[in-house]
């Protein structure tokens, strides 16, 4: 097999200034056009390896390394990540108010062109439009405030359109599902599988904490983290067993 | 101060007298007795000092004024329009009228034929000193400021000859803005120059005053005074645009009247300069009265910008709203220093005042002072001021979309900004002012 999209090896990290370590050795190797989902219990670390691959500050690496493409990432800040091809969905994204998606895509978009390098501006409105209609979204949406006053649901679609916008080789979504009824869930999902049909490069770390959004997004592997580690991988079956049986088959690997 | 011989034109502020900055121009009695006896005040008294609560922040024995060469009011040209105004004007939207001045002096002064036909009038300052000496003497040389302006004031009127005079008559509503461009050439100069922004009943007008220089490399001094004064029932709106290069010191002092149900918005968009001081103030004259008082800044290097307003309420049920944004990076620096002063009389007064600052550096620095004085005993005020810093979490997210931290800084200036520059209600104006600062903060 190739090299992979991203390798994370003995990634071990804090909230900086705290002494506890969140991720203590988390070991995943995801390749290029495939779908992983990451699942387990409450204050398992989920979120906090989603941060840390997109270099949140409040986070401190105290051993391992992030591999992305094959190069070291951990140096790299959450800008630099981000115009790699790493893009984080936020599971609570900021609001931003007085600037709106338009304007901050634009922005975001233009933050990617080399140096003199001229933007499309009617081919950015042409994306914006399809990848709006592609979420079901009014197309007023565009010069609403980022985030601001939106809905949940309104939310977790306004990341996905920065994805779809964007185009990252790597896509992680954390919890993209929770909060969002099952309309929603379905306009996410099917967003999220169009991205893979377009792109079929697009690897995809999806954090969940439950099973109803690998109905629509099927994963090629699901991942168990307990306690800051990958306790359990396996295939999509993975996902029913730990829906019938709970995590708590997987607390004696994690003790270790 | 002494007086020196010196020639005709150009002599330093510390070598001028009155003859000399008369240029040798005719002017009307009236105007030319005013100025004389501003110049008088002008060198009576003492220039302000950091003891002053006015000047407390800024050093007005730092400026070199002495040195500085003053500009004599001269007569209007006819010059054609340059590159740069053209560019400007191509890129804004619909006007009524067009003003150039160089140094004060009007060069290049247009208005469209349908809007004079209408009977709004659009002259240099000096043709209304021969055509209107009586009301612009009125509405200039009986403006009382306050004891901490009077000096900078004086100047001001003495040296007055440059500036324009727009008069909207009763019932008329000009269809688009008057664009006036106030450009500074000269380093090393001293000019002055007047807005007169008069509505009579029922009149509407839009204005946008546009400072511009390139970076001047002496020390060079920009007065500039506006009073904008609106009958019963009159709609205005003014903006001072002020992008100024490097070298430059301005000071603006403004002074709105509001009569009975009037409407007044002025707003203030502080970009250039070395040091720029703006002096507000509203009266609200009028029952009914209304008055916006918009501002933003943008400072950075060691740029210093320093923002004086009053509302002064004297009529009853008037109301008044004051929102004044700031944001500083590098050393920049910024004052604001807010009053609303309630008569007696001025029950069921409404009044607010925000100042709100967003520090990008460490360096930079903003004070903010607020205050109310009501004599009134039923009035709904509220004032208020914040000084903060962006946030990690909006600026982390930013970040994450491929924006360096400079880019999601300055997003996130725009979209502090966004709510004042909503507040304008032309959209061609907005759009300009809209486009000058994003050039200014550059994303």
């Amino acid at each position: 097999m190739s090299e992979p999209l991203l390798s994370i090896r003995g990634l071990r990290a804090k909230v900086e200034g705290e002494d506890a370590e969140i991720l203590r050795g988390v070991d995943l190797d995801l390749q290029r056009g495939e779908v992983h989902a990451l699942m387990g219990p409450n204050g398992s670390g989920k979120s906090t390896l989603a941060k840390v691959i997109a270099g949140h500050p409040a986070y401190e690496v105290t051993a391992g390394e992030i591999l992305f493409e094959g190069e070291d990432v951990l140096e790299l800040e959450p800008d630099e990540r981000s115009r790699a091809g790493i893009f984080l969905a936020f599971q609570y994204p900021a609001e931003i108010p007085g600037v709106s998606i338009a304007n901050f895509l634009r922005t975001a978009v233009n933050s990617r062109l080399d140096e003199g390098e001229e933007m499309d501006v009617f081919g950015f409105q042409r994306t914006l439009a399809e990848k709006m209609e592609m979420l079901k979204m009014d197309p007023g949406f565009a010069t609403r405030y980022v985030n601001d006053g939106f809905s949940g649901g309104e939310k977790k679609r306004n990341e996905i359109l920065q994805m779809a916008v964007l185009r990252p080789a790597l896509g992680v979504l954390d919890e993209t599902d929770s909060g969002l009824d099952i309309d929603a869930l379905k306009v996410v999902a099917r967003g999220v599988n169009r991205l893979s049909e377009a792109d079929e490069a697009l690897g995809v770390l999806l954090i969940t904490h439950y099973k109803r959004i690998l109905n629509y997004i099927q994963p090629d592997i699901v991942h168990v983290m307990m306690a800051g580690r990958i306790a359990e991988s396996g295939g999509a079956s993975l996902a029913d067993k730990l829906e019938a049986e709970g995590y708590d088959w997987l607390q004696q690997t994690a003790a270790v | 101060m002494s007086t020196m011989t010196a020639g005709p034109a150009e002599s330093t502020l510390a070598a001028a007298d009155f003859d000399t900055l008369a240029g040798g121009l005719t002017e009307p009695e009236a105007i030319a007795v005013a100025r004389a006896a501003a110049w008088e005040r002008f060198t009576a008294l003492p220039w302000p000092t950091k003891k002053s609560e006015e000047w407390r922040y800024t050093d007005l024995t730092k400026v070199g004024f002495e040195a500085l060469t003053p500009v004599v009011p001269a007569t209007a040209t006819a010059e054609a329009l340059s590159a740069d105004v053209r560019e400007v004007l191509g890129r804004s939207g619909e006007r009524a009228g067009v003003v150039v001045l160089r140094e004060g002096r009007v060069a290049h002064l247009e208005l469209e034929p349908e809007v004079a036909r209408s009977g709004v009038v659009l002259c240099s300052i000096r043709d209304a000193a021969d055509r209107h000496p009586e009301v612009l003497r009125r509405a200039l040389f009986e403006v009382q400021p306050g004891p901490a302006e009077e000096k900078l004031w004086a100047l001001h009127l003495a040296l007055l000859g440059g500036g324009y005079f727009l008069h909207v008559p009763r019932g008329v509503e000009m269809p688009a803005p008057i664009h006036a461009f106030h450009i500074v050439e000269r380093a090393g100069t001293l000019s002055s120059a007047h807005s007169f922004v008069y509505g009579e009943s029922g009149a509407r007008a839009s204005v946008i005053d546009e400072f511009l220089s390139d970076d001047l490399d002496a020390e060079t001094v920009s007065l500039h005074g506006a009073t904008i004064t609106g009958e019963g029932g009159a709609g205005i709106e003014y903006v001072a645009l002020q992008r100024f290069g490097r070298g430059v010191k301005r000071f603006s002092t403004q002074h709105v009247a509001a009569g009975r149900d009037s409407r007044i918005v002025t707003f203030n968009v502080t970009l250039g300069g070395d040091l720029a001081r703006t002096d507000v103030t509203s009266r609200l004259d009028g029952p009914g009265s209304d008055s916006e008082m918009l501002a933003l800044w943008f400072g950075d290097s060691d740029q210093h910008f320093d923002h004086h307003t009053l509302q002064h309420h004297a009529a009853p049920h008037a109301h008044s709203d004051l929102l004044f944004k700031g944001a500083l990076t590098d050393s920049g620096s910024s004052v604001f220093r807010g009053l609303i002063r309630v008569d007696k009389g001025a029950q069921l007064t409404d009044a607010y005042q925000t100042n709100r600052n967003l520090l990008l550096s460490e360096g930079s620095h903003a004070s903010a002072l607020p205050n109310l004085e009501i004599e009134a005993d039923d009035v709904r005020c509220s004032h208020g001021a914040t000084i903060g810093q962006v946030e990690d979490g909006q600026l982390f997210y930013l970040m994450s979309r491929g924006l360096t931290r400079r880019q999601a800084e300055r997003l996130l200036v725009f979209g502090f900004f966004d709510e004042v520059l909503g507040r304008l209600p032309m959209e061609g104006v907005r759009a300009r002012v809209r486009e000058a600062i994003e050039e200014k903060i550059g994303l």
